[in-house]
């Protein structure tokens, strides 16, 4: 397997050690890179002063989680966090603000799954579905034109070939495809946000076009599934491996075997073709940073490299 | 029935008529004023709801104004027009929605399509063809992201100083809250049917509209009330389903249950866009308990009036039936025996109204009755008398003939010789002797009519009798004499025993009476024919010849006394036969008509076997 050690390095096989025994902490912290975590809340990532590419500049980073952007904004503004997420919808928004923003290249692909099971077995209403989205109207409106139009898996900047995918809508072929069977009533599960919620509406309202009653309901509760709207991340920067983290990340384990453009074309083409995921857009990954940040960049996948960050005051 | 019970039956029925017939007006009466109640109260509702209803189209009209002429909207006005792009402004809907206090807001761009929706921010890009509506306020049907639809108050304003222009649709629900803010009078209740109408999405693969409105079928679940579902909702379909049919209000009194008290006065108003397609129904219903348990009150209180009435109707028809039938009784009852022939009944003359005048005048009938039959008995005395003289008188004349020439030939016959003196003698002694045996015979006859014996009664069959009749005249009827054909003699017995109580020998002597009769009717030959039948209590016994018979004034006559069609008759067979058949407690007729024979009927009790 060329590509066990990208592999290896994907979020899901990391391990971790989470108690030490019998219910102590463990004696040192966890983690070989440039900081190391520590047990407790808030999390916390102290600088490790073993790393082999040296001793990052901050001391330690605390991670709030669970607070909703209008507070991690304002937490920004008076000082009391340094980085801060930014919703790609929201860029227009934050700049308002004069928050300083620093967005990545597309690393999030919004797409839409679809069921290949009841009603949705029938190819011919998976690809109508496909057909009847309006990845234009995401993009432009509801994602506040800070999205890329895709019909894609993997990002134009990566393979080059993403072109080769049509993303017009094209509601006539759609209604030839659906043959005037009856309406069925699809659900549609999105993420409990109010912008993914409404990318499903939006979803929803484009498919009822061609005869689809589509009824938007939260992920975390819904019993079933017809449609489900996805964050897919991209978790590398290699073409193959990330393709293949991707296929994995939807429950298809068809390894990708040649790692040229077109062998990745043709593997992403016959996956495609059976409209079971609809690529919809991608979105970068947009943070706000205060002003005594400096040297702040992000990976690949979007997250921010804190060992190469420094802290203007802190000098 | 007899008039007392007449009486009583007319009294009972009398009053409790009277008292149904008020009872039945009073009724009609106080449903009428509670209707006249009801409507007026639900005029007077509709009118509250008039004035609300304006009074919600204001507001929702001020507040759309206040959004298009604010600062914030028309540079958002401007920037989409210069700029094309409207994707910053979706969410400004919801927003504005929300700081004017709007359930719907949509800002529908210079194309027609949506820029920003607070109540489906999915539906921006869609058009919105209404937004041009720069009228009044208008009530719509809008459609919600969840696929059902709510009834709004609309309106659609321009934002100034935009060109092209850019509108705002805003409005506000017409729901239970709307409801709730009603003056609502006691005993109503308001609710409103908002119709399911047709989804935009659920339209879509429907590519034209249909030219009639096809209303949905009557949910009762859509039909709620300020604090929610109405019990009984099903009822409400009917009239619900006309006013939207028709568009009109409709007024009805439904029963929500089976008890006449859970029953209210409906009236529904349809509500409609500004196109008048009714998009949903207002119910204003009344309770009809107040007017119902005021029926039933009346109605309980004239049955109690009614019994007491028909009680007092038994005692006033005892009391009138003292005063007015029991005379009237009284003259029924001697009426009955003035009809038994006792002509010396008399009633007590007690008033002086009519019935007294009745009785008065029943008495004196019968008075003159008494006196006529009287007069009657007296007259008929007298022509027997003159009857019996006349028979007499004939009868003896015949023989007194003779006798007279005789003795004048006894006279005459002194002056020749003793020799033919003796031969005269002897002759006239020997032709008196005869005439005066004829007078004996004659005077003999009348005796006995005068000298009919008590019956000896004895019981007997029937058939006994006329064996003996037929013993005694068959051979007699076959044998006669030259100058007349023979007789056939006929009998015709019932089978069953024929016991009667007679005394045989007046039967035998009235029976042999009629054979005889029937044989000299029969001169010239022909049947005589003698039955004999049991009927329920009587023995019929029948005479028939066949001979030339009786005219009926000579049926009527043919009983009397002395009279005869015979020409040497006597005239009292046939008397003395009614007079035996009379004290044996029977009857006898004559059937007879010219030339076809009569037949006498008799008839006689019949006895108790073993009495």
């Amino acid at each position: 397997m060329p590509n066990l050690p990208s592999l290896l390095a994907e979020n899901h096989f990391l391990i971790e050690l989470t108690d030490a025994g019998e219910g102590k902490a463990p004696a040192c912290c966890i983690g070989t890179g440039p900081f190391q975590l520590t047990q407790g809340f808030p999390k916390t990532l102290v600088a490790n002063e073993n790393y082999w590419g040296g001793r990052p500049f901050v001391d330690k980073v605390e991670i709030l989680t669970n607070k909703s952007i209008r507070d991690q904004w304002l937490d920004l503004s008076v000082g009391r966090a340094d980085i801060v997420e930014v919703p790609a919808e929201q860029i227009r928004l934050a700049q308002q603000q004069h928050l300083t923003v620093i967005a990545s290249p597309p690393v999030t692909l919004i797409a839409l799954a679809v069921a290949d099971s009841g009603v949705l077995s029938n190819p011919n209403l998976r690809a109508a579905i496909a057909l009847a989205v309006d990845r234009s109207a995401l993009s432009n409106v509801i994602f506040q034109k800070q999205g890329e139009v895709t019909a894609s898996l993997l990002p134009n900047s990566l393979t080059g070939y993403s072109f080769l995918f049509p993303t017009e809508l094209d509601l006539n072929k759609a209604h030839e495809l659906r043959g005037g069977l009856p309406a069925p009533t699809l659900t549609l599960a999105a993420e409990n946000n109010p912008t993914m919620q409404l990318a499903a509406q939006r979803i929803a309202l484009n498919l009822h076009e061609v005869g689809f009653n589509v009824q938007v309901v939260n992920a975390a509760t819904a019993q079933h599934k017809d449609l489900a709207l996805l964050e897919l991340a991209l978790s590398s920067s290699q073409p193959q491996s990330a393709l293949e983290s991707m296929l994995r990340g939807v429950g298809v384990a068809t390894p990708v075997l040649e790692n040229t453009p077109a062998g990745l074309y043709k593997t992403e083409r016959e996956f495609l073709d059976t409209h079971t995921l609809i690529p919809l857009l991608y979105l970068p990954r947009v943070y706000a940073i205060s002003g005594r940040v400096r040297d702040l960049r992000l990976s690949a996948d979007g997250s921010p490299l804190l060992a190469d960050v420094s802290l203007q005051d802190a000098q | 029935m007899n008039l007392r019970q007449k009486l009583l039956l007319l009294f009972s029925l009398t009053v409790a008529a009277a008292v149904a017939a008020v009872a039945w007006t009073v009724l009609v009466r106080i449903r009428i004023v509670f209707e006249q109640r009801d409507q007026e109260e639900t005029a007077l509702f509709v009118s509250q709801f008039q004035r609300e209803f304006q009074h919600r189209s204001a507001e929702v009209a001020a507040a759309v104004d206040h959004i298009a002429a604010s600062e914030r909207v028309r540079a958002m006005a401007f920037e989409v027009v210069q700029s094309g792009d409207a994707a910053p402004y979706l969410t400004e809907a919801g927003t504005l929605a929300q700081d004017a206090q709007l359930d719907f807001l949509e800002i529908v761009g210079p194309d027609g399509n949506v820029v920003s929706s607070a109540q489906w921010p999915a539906r921006f890009g869609y058009p919105e063809p209404i937004a041009n509506q720069t009228t009044t306020t208008f009530l719509k049907r809008e459609d919600l992201p969840d696929g059902t639809s709510v009834l709004g108050l609309f309106a659609a304003r321009t934002i100034r100083g935009a060109e092209p222009a850019v509108h705002l649709v805003g409005g506000k629900r017409l729901d239970q809250n709307f409801l709730a803010d009603l003056p609502v009078a006691q005993g109503m209740q308001v609710s409103l049917y908002s119709d399911a109408g047709t989804n935009v999405l659920a339209g879509l693969d429907t590519p034209t509209a249909p030219a009639v409105p096809i209303f949905a079928p009557f949910d009762p679940a859509r039909l709620l009330s300020a604090t929610g579902p109405i019990a009984n909702a099903a009822r409400y379909q009917s009239l619900i389903d006309s006013a939207r049919k028709t568009g009109q209000p409709t007024s009805s009194i439904l029963y929500l249950t089976d008890h006449r008290e859970d029953s209210v006065n409906a009236t529904a108003i349809p509500l409609k866009s500004d196109k008048g397609d009714v998009l949903a129904v207002l119910t204003v219903s009344i309770s009809r308990s107040g007017m119902v348990q005021a029926q039933q009150h009346i109605r309980a209180i004239a049955y109690g009036v009614a019994a007491g009435g028909i009680l007092f109707a038994i005692v006033c028809s005892l009391w009138i039936a003292a005063k007015v039938s029991r005379p009237i009784e009284q003259l029924a009852r001697a009426a009955e025996q003035v009809a038994a022939g006792n002509w010396e009944t008399h009633v007590p003359e007690r008033s002086r109204d009519e019935v007294g005048q009745l009785a008065r005048s029943f008495n004196h009938m019968t008075a003159q009755l008494a006196s006529q039959r009287e007069r009657l008995v007296q007259t008929e005395r007298v022509a027997a008398w003159r009857e019996l003289a006349r028979r007499l008188a004939h009868e003896l004349k015949n023989p007194l003939f003779p006798l007279q020439l005789t003795v004048e030939n006894l006279v005459r016959a002194r002056a020749l010789p003793p020799e033919e003196f003796d031969e005269v003698f002897r002759e006239s002694t020997q032709t008196l002797g005869m005439e005066i045996a004829n007078l004996k015979t004659i005077i003999a006859r009348f005796s006995d009519f005068s000298k009919m014996p008590k019956p000896e009664l004895e019981h007997i069959d029937a058939k006994e009798i006329i064996e003996r009749i037929r013993s005694l005249y068959e051979t007699t009827c076959a044998t006669t004499n030259l100058d007349q054909q023979p007789i056939c003699f006929e009998r015709d017995l019932s089978p069953d025993p024929m016991p009667f109580l007679v005394d045989p020998e007046l039967l035998h002597r009235a029976l042999s009476n009629l054979v005889l009769n029937a044989m000299d009717a029969m001169p010239e030959g022909g049947t005589l024919t003698l039955s004999a039948k049991p009927l329920a209590n009587q023995i019929e016994i029948r005479v028939s010849d066949t001979g030339s018979g009786l005219t009926p004034e000579e049926c009527e006559r043919l009983f009397t006394p002395y009279y005869t069609t015979k020409q040497h008759g006597t005239g009292l067979g046939l008397a003395i036969v009614q007079s035996v058949i009379s004290d044996h407690n029977g009857s006898i007729a004559v059937e007879s008509h010219p030339n076809k024979g009569a037949t006498f009927v008799i008839t006689l009790p019949k006895s108790s076997p073993g009495v």
